[in-house]
């Protein structure tokens, strides 16, 4: 259970101002340790996964950099460091390292971090659960369905091999349709969120981005459906 | 503060090692006999002293139903998971076993993590002894595809056998650790563990010094013992075909015939060809196994490990060809087929220079450095295997940490009430991959307190954290006071708290024993001195002197004190050391006078210093 020393606790309302050290008791910055003493900080409950980096609110990341941050925050931070320390510390480390993991899984995925992103920035994803087949693909989607139906049905009854190779190949073919689809959405998406980094950096008013947001959100709809159809075909593709 | 050993608490063979200092480098601890290697087998002995090792396998062979083995085989486990090896073990298992398997040994009942604290607490006496000095704490390994039920075992088998486990770390990083000690190593490196219970195979990034797991895949129920089960098997059949005797009947013929099998399963690793002798009465029968037909026996179970590895390496987004170095892990990899078909899979020959069954222990002890020292040149970032998920409406499941995760891993979810003035909410956590709570292994369930108030109104966050040691720590807050409180918890699989502490009572009773043990040596040895010291001041011209009724109570002492020496009482033992003493106490003086006169006489009065 992760313990929480009463000396340490941040009752909520008086965050950065009267930030200062445990030990201390110097003035604390951004850091996740004291500029004077080195120790560890407790984690700010404001704090999000880009400011935990040290990052903007900007979607088109270098991961190479990313990966570098992680890795020297791995080193700081890790509960192997602090097996010595004291149990306060301890607790903090396991917090920390915890939201250094949760945040570089999240950040380092495209879609995760758009999600996170609209999360963060309050626009809920219509139809989260079950998203609906996008309007323009409906014929397509339509097609590929049948076709699935077809080839459970030739495995249910004995059908003869070629039908039953033709069948897969018209499947097969639908897939790679689809699969390229997907790689088109994927580009939407990086355009998209070179157009929020844009929005962000000149600083233009909420409404603008808003928009931009809700865009987001519907290219991911459009995403997420499409790789779960391509995950289905190929279960059935590879039984 | 003791000493920091790393620990390996395997299937078939335990090991403790540390890191010199002076070498830096890690270091099995061996016994009296100079082996590394502990055999994990544990048995009551005829006045009801369970023990561990190499004593434990002989009586296994000559009274099973005192003796049990591969006990990590049954960690974290209920009693329906074991149908299936349950047809393979002679043990027996207690009828009222439930959420926690109870064995039975003799008359005396005993649960997984009991039985493994015995083997650690042997491993801990063998450190003890070595460094002259208390050893508290320690590093223990566990399979990398461990769930938390069967982690959390493990840690109450440390509790129980007095160690504070420091860590648990997974088998293929430890080994990763022990490889790559040369930190200038980069590169991506898959770990192929096959052991004697669990098959394990984890792809790590090595970059300066940092071991980035990437995947890591395995089964729990795979490893060499199945391999024996198989010979089993069929010399049971070939026995019952061709001799019309059947012997499972016979559980001794059968852990005999059993032994005999895996010693031809190991030459047949050096040569093509063995024999398993086997004596039935007064005959010896012979069974000729060949490579060829072994090899053919056992294919089946090596390529279950290949559907891990694909599994691995699909979830690290690496081809087989884009691996670095292969290492491979476990007695089971010493097998010429095992090898050929890592080297086919992998398409580069392994990495088996180090001991494969002293790796991992090797890698336990360099953590167990890294914790104590903070040594700043290395570090582990391990996964989760795991999947955890949280029971949604209908029996489905909502991920909320993917298998594979960075630990420590953490997520948070939301609860409120669906009645009026509901006091508590239900929370039904599971790991797994599949999408429905009967498939997954239920882990716990957690009752949350909700503060009287209409339906919907509450908001009480719960954290689920994944710590260091891949083991699930929850906490709860209610966001509108800002709160923290306490969550229940009632594990699927396992021991309570409550139980651990019984059992860490009860087993200051072994400590007791063992205490026993070691008064009992050093009042022998002490007894031996006394009796050639004794022996040898008879001998000298000085006990000329005694007269015929003080030689008859010297000689009558030292008969009571050899008569002490064949008993266990170690108190009497020290009653007539000391009667003996009294005895010779004329003739000490006697031989002691003697002596002094032969010094003065050599010297002048003032040059004596007394």
């Amino acid at each position: 259970m992760v313990e929480h020393s009463p000396a340490a606790t941040q009752p909520s309302g008086t965050e950065a101002a009267a930030r200062v050290c445990w030990e201390c008791k110097a003035t604390l910055g951004n850091s996740h340790f004291c500029p004077a003493c080195g120790k560890l900080q407790r984690q700010l409950s404001d704090i999000d996964y880009f400011s935990f980096f040290g990052l903007p609110r900007k979607l088109d990341l270098d991961l190479t950099k990313l990966e570098e941050q992680f890795h020297q925050l791995s080193w700081k931070l890790h509960p192997d460091n602090f097996s010595q320390a004291t149990a306060y510390e301890r607790a903090l480390s396991l917090e920390k390292s915890a939201m250094l993991n949760d945040a570089y899984r999240t950040l380092r995925d495209p879609i995760a971090r758009a999600l996170y992103l609209l999360g963060l920035e309050g626009v809920s994803r219509q139809g989260e659960d079950k998203p609906q087949a996008p309007p323009d693909l409906l014929e397509e989607v339509f097609e590929l369905n049948e076709c699935l139906e077809e080839l459970c049905q030739a495995k249910r009854s004995s059908t003869d091999a070629k039908q039953f190779a033709k069948l897969r190949q018209r499947l097969r073919r639908a897939w790679q349709a689809f699969a390229a689809k997907l790689a088109a959405t994927e580009e939407e998406l990086f355009a998209c969120f070179r157009a929020w980094d844009a929005l962000v950096d000149a600083a233009t008013f909420p409404a603008e981005r808003k928009t931009k947001l809700t865009q987001m959100s519907e290219i991911l709809n459009r995403h997420s459906y499409i790789r779960n159809l391509l995950h289905n075909v190929q279960a059935e593709l590879e039984e | 503060m003791g000493k920091l050993v790393g620990i390996d608490l395997g299937t078939t063979y335990s090991l403790v090692a540390y890191l010199d200092a002076a070498t830096q480098q890690p270091r099995c601890i061996a016994d009296e006999a100079g082996q590394t290697l502990l055999p994990s087998v544990v048995a009551l002995d005829a006045s009801g002293t369970p023990v561990v090792g190499v004593p434990a396998k002989q009586l296994l062979l000559h009274q099973p139903e005192r003796s049990v083995y591969s006990i990590k085989r049954l960690m974290g486990k209920g009693i329906d998971d074991l149908q299936e090896e349950l047809k393979f073990f002679p043990f027996r298992i207690a009828p009222d076993s439930q959420a926690v398997i109870k064995v039975q040994l003799g008359k005396k009942i005993f649960t997984p993590p009991e039985l493994s604290a015995f083997i650690l607490r042997e491993l801990k006496k063998r450190a003890e002894e070595f460094f002259g000095e208390e050893v508290t704490q320690a590093v223990i390994t566990v399979p990398a595809y461990f769930n938390d039920a069967q982690r959390q075992a493990t840690k109450d088998a440390g509790r129980i056998a007095g160690l504070e486990v420091l860590r648990l770390v997974n088998e293929p990083t430890a080994a990763a650790l022990a490889y790559g000690l040369d930190k200038r190593q980069q590169g991506l490196i898959a770990v192929y563990d096959f052991g004697g219970g669990t098959f394990d195979i984890s792809i790590l990034r090595l970059k300066e010094g940092l071991f980035e797991v990437q995947a890591t895949n395995g089964d729990t129920h795979l490893g060499g013992d199945d391999i024996d089960n198989l010979l089993l098997e069929k010399a049971l059949d070939e026995f019952r075909r061709g001799l019309r005797v059947e012997l499972r009947e016979q559980p001794e013929r059968v852990q005999n015939l059993r032994q005999a099998l895996i010693a031809a399963k190991h030459e047949l690793s050096r040569i093509t060809k063995a024999s398993v002798r086997f004596a039935l009465g007064r005959k010896e029968y012979v069974l000729e196994l060949t490579r060829a037909e072994f090899e053919s026996w056992i294919r089946p179970i090596v390529e279950r490990t290949i559907t891990p590895c694909q599994l691995a390496l699909k979830d690290a987004g690496v081809k087989p060809e884009e691996i670095d170095a292969v290492v491979l892990v476990g007695g089971s990899t010493r097998i010429p087929l095992v090898r050929q078909r890592v080297e086919e899979f992998f398409g580069r020959k392994p990495h088996c220079e180090l001991n494969p069954e002293e790796v991992v222990a090797l890698g336990a002890a360099i953590q167990a450095n890294i914790l104590e020292s903070g040594v700043r040149d290395m570090l582990l970032l391990d996964i989760t295997p795991l999947s955890l998920g949280i029971e949604t409406l209908g029996g489905a499941v909502a991920k909320i940490i993917p298998r594979n995760s960075t630990i420590p891993a953490s997520a948070s979810e939301i609860f409120t009430t669906s009645v009026d003035n509901q006091t508590g909410v239900e929370i039904h956590v599971v790991q797994g991959e599949r999408e429905l709570v009967k498939d997954c292994r239920s882990l716990a369930r957690f009752t949350l307190k909700m503060p009287p108030q209409p339906a919907g109104v509450p908001r009480v966050e719960v954290k689920f954290l994944i710590d260091a040691n891949g083991i699930l720590n929850v906490t709860a807050r209610n966001l509108h006071t800002d709160q923290a409180q306490s969550v229940q918890v009632k594990p699927s699989y396992g021991l309570t708290d409550e139980e651990v502490e019984r059992m860490i009572l009860e087993s200051f009773e072994y400590a007791e024993a063992d205490l026993q043990q070691a008064q009992l040596i050093a009042a022998r040895n002490e007894a031996e001195t006394v009796l050639r010291a004794t022996d040898k001041a008879l001998s000298q011209e000085q006990a000329q002197q005694l007269s015929a009724q003080e030689r008859e109570a010297i000689a009558a002492a030292a008969a009571a004190l050899r008569a002490a020496l064949s008993g266990q009482d170690y108190k009497l033992i020290r009653e007539r050391i000391e009667q003996l003493n009294q005895a010779t106490q004329h003739l000490a003086e006697l031989i002691m006078d003697s002596a002094v006169q032969a010094v003065l006489k050599g010297r002048r009065a003032d040059e004596v210093n007394l």
